[in-house]
């Protein structure tokens, strides 16, 4: 490769690199909640100071050695070792310590008064809410949905390895441990739907664990909340025939029903989630037909088990009652 | 040097042209009643015993061998291996005598084996000899004919061998009359719909459920699965037999009626509606502890097989402890009471 070749490969990388960070539901340099925005600040702020001192290194490597390349008086070589050796790191470092530790603190800063619980499981997220003051949670799942303006308490745990919950666009990355809760909160900004992710590698399906983040207006958000916190209303159609005949309720609930199974997911209002299987795959009839007939075909080694001996409008009509769960 | 590669080189292709010459011009006479050469027979039989000896398991993993058991090997042995063996005080008849080699009356053959060198040659079978490997990958099934074949090494006669059964028909010398199973190794059919009944047979027919013992039994008798089913099910109550030992503490009832977040709830498909379309699985209430408990380990570690749905119930297996198991099939027992 020429150096001119190469030159242009490195500057096209560049490109791609600055494009790919910019915007997209999963981008922490497309801040959407206050802690994001900090530490998007902090990011470009510590970018800044890595430039500069990027551009003084190597200023000065280029004096000594293409513009002054004559041995140096004593004078001049103990001011560039003083000067750019000690004071300047010196003053660029604590001044961005002085920056950026007061920024710590905001990122655990106590919740408004609304707590949601996440779990990680492998590989999808039990979501609990509770409201200030509620002695109940609220149970759903794979999607985690906060008002906007409001500091929300995330409490988190995992079932049975480490995993990590992260949202880029609403703030910073939380280890989940099994038997351990850690917390932390999330104030998002503005309403949309952001995308989160399994930070921490968790197994076979690590890479298909995800979420969307749904920062909802409060008084919407006040109003989806009521409405999740109530029963399922069951769609018409024989969709619940073959939910029972399948015994799906053995690991899943729909609450308002006998099915109350702990294993999966909750589907109380599967139908009203913006994503299936964990951020995996859209929400669509035929997507949901597939998922049921192999989940192990979209995401290895997942707990959920084959029903390929269902026939293709078995699988239609439960799929079609599953979407109607809103 | 070059001399001996050359001598070499021919004593091989004489050699194979000497080989050459027994297979493909029929020269060796596979007559069983022209028998071995002379020396023949000892070295087969001393390489037969060493082997078995070498590679049977380790007597600690031995279950306790009980009367219960012998009673299900005694059945299967009657119906599998006493055509060639002959049962206790019977004498086999002339053409297995003219077998080779010639399979020996099961008074002799239960020698002075240990209980783990009879259950490695029953389960693995003897290449070249006749002996079968057991029709299915199952280890546990195998126990129960060792525990007949201890009793034959004791001096069983043909009055004890004769009295050692359940009912007259076929399926009622293990299953009792009508299903109604007095034995905690074989699961009571009185209790189940003929429709699984019918379809637990067609499992074991091809060959999708494993279990040596049914396999043989779902393959000799030809009666249609529906006849049979027919005949062998119902809405019997009562409690099925209890564990042989102490039952776990632990609360079996909350396990099986919310499951916990690893382990599904039962009663979602074995609950007591007994509806079909509304609890999918068959009925567990009354069925007998120790066989619902070597099911559910079967279904633990992938083994079971069974019908289209039998994944399900691996998956929903897959993370009960042993005591999980034992106080599961324990609770499932007793409440055929209720």
């Amino acid at each position: 490769m020429t150096s001119a070749t190469g030159r242009r490969f490195l500057c096209l990388a560049a490109v791609l690199l600055v494009a790919g960070c910019e915007g997209g539901p999963q981008s922490a340099l497309a801040p959407a909640g206050r802690d994001a925005s900090d530490l998007a600040r902090l990011f470009w702020i510590m970018l800044a100071g890595a430039v500069v001192l990027w551009i003084a290194l190597n200023g000065l490597f280029l004096f000594v050695t293409r513009i002054r390349p004559g041995a140096l008086s004593r004078g001049w070589a103990e001011g560039i070792i003083i000067g750019g050796g000690i004071a300047l790191p010196l003053v660029v470092l604590t001044a961005l310590l002085v920056y950026a530790l007061p920024l710590m603190p905001a990122q655990r800063a106590p919740g408004d008064g609304l707590t949601v619980r996440v779990t990680g499981e492998q590989w999808w997220w039990r979501v609990e809410y509770r409201p200030e003051g509620a002695e109940d949670w609220v149970t759903s799942a794979n999607e985690i949905r906060l008002p906007v303006g409001q500091r929300t308490e995330i409490e988190l745990t995992s079932g049975e390895v480490i995993h990590s919950f992260w949202i880029p666009a609403l703030g910073g990355k939380t280890d989940m441990f099994p038997g351990r809760t850690t917390r932390m909160t999330l104030l998002p900004e503005e309403a949309g739907i952001f995308r989160g992710q399994c930070a921490e590698f968790c197994g076979l399906s690590h890479a298909l664990m995800a979420l969307n983040a749904v920062a909802l207006e409060p008084a919407e958000f006040e109003a989806w909340l009521a409405a999740e916190a109530g029963p399922a209303t069951l769609p018409r159609g024989e969709g619940a025939a073959l939910f029972a005949r399948e015994g799906c309720g053995a690991c899943h609930s729909v609450r308002g029903t006998d099915w109350a199974g702990q294993v999966g997911p909750d589907l109380t209002h599967f139908g009203s989630r913006t994503s299936l299987a964990a951020g995996t795959l859209p929400l669509t009839r035929e997507a949901l037909v597939g998922w049921i007939a192999d989940p192990g075909a979209v995401k290895p080694g997942a707990e959920m088990p084959s029903y390929g001996h269902m026939t293709t409008d078995e699988l239609a009509t439960l799929s079609d009652w599953l979407m109607g769960l809103q | 040097m070059r001399t001996v590669f050359k001598t070499l080189a021919a004593l091989a292709v004489l050699g194979a042209l000497a080989g050459g010459a027994v297979v493909f011009g029929g020269l060796y006479n596979v007559s069983a009643r022209a028998g071995h050469f002379p020396g023949v027979p000892w070295i087969l039989h001393t390489t037969f015993r060493r082997s078995v000896a070498l590679r049977a398991p380790d007597p600690a993993d031995t279950p306790e061998l009980t009367d219960e058991m012998a009673m299900l090997g005694r059945n299967h042995f009657e119906n599998a291996c006493s055509q060639c063996h002959a049962a206790p005080g019977a004498t086999r008849d002339a053409t297995i005598r003219s077998m080779l080699p010639e399979p020996p009356h099961i008074e002799a053959a239960v020698g002075s084996w240990s209980p783990e060198e009879l259950w490695w040659i029953l389960h693995e079978g003897v290449k070249m000899s006749g002996m079968p490997h057991w029709p299915s990958i199952r280890d546990d099934d195998v126990w129960p004919v060792v525990a007949f074949l201890v009793r034959v090494q004791d001096g069983m006669d043909a009055q004890a061998y004769g009295e050692m059964v359940a009912g007259d028909e076929y399926c009622a010398a293990c299953h009792g009359p009508g299903g109604a199973s007095d034995n905690p190794h074989i699961p009571r059919l009185d209790i189940l719909s003929e429709r699984y009944v019918a379809m637990s047979l067609r499992t074991y027919r091809e060959g999708l459920r494993e279990s040596g013992i049914m396999r043989h039994a779902a393959t000799e008798v030809t009666a249609p699965e529906g006849d049979l089913a027919a005949e062998y099910h119902g809405e019997a109550g009562g409690p099925g037999l209890p564990l042989p030992g102490e039952v776990p503490d632990l609360d079996a009832a909350a396990l099986a009626r919310t499951g916990t977040r690893e382990v599904p709830s039962c009663e979602t498909c074995h609950g007591g509606a007994r509806d079909e379309a509304l609890a999918p699985g068959p009925r567990l209430e009354g069925q007998h502890a120790p066989y619902l408990a070597a099911q559910l380990r079967l279904f633990r570690d992938g083994i079971r097989g069974g019908g289209p749905r039998w994944n399900l119930m691996a998956q929903a297996a897959e993370h009960l402890s042993d005591d999980e198991i034992l106080a599961l099939a324990a609770w499932y027992a007793a409440r055929g009471g209720e």
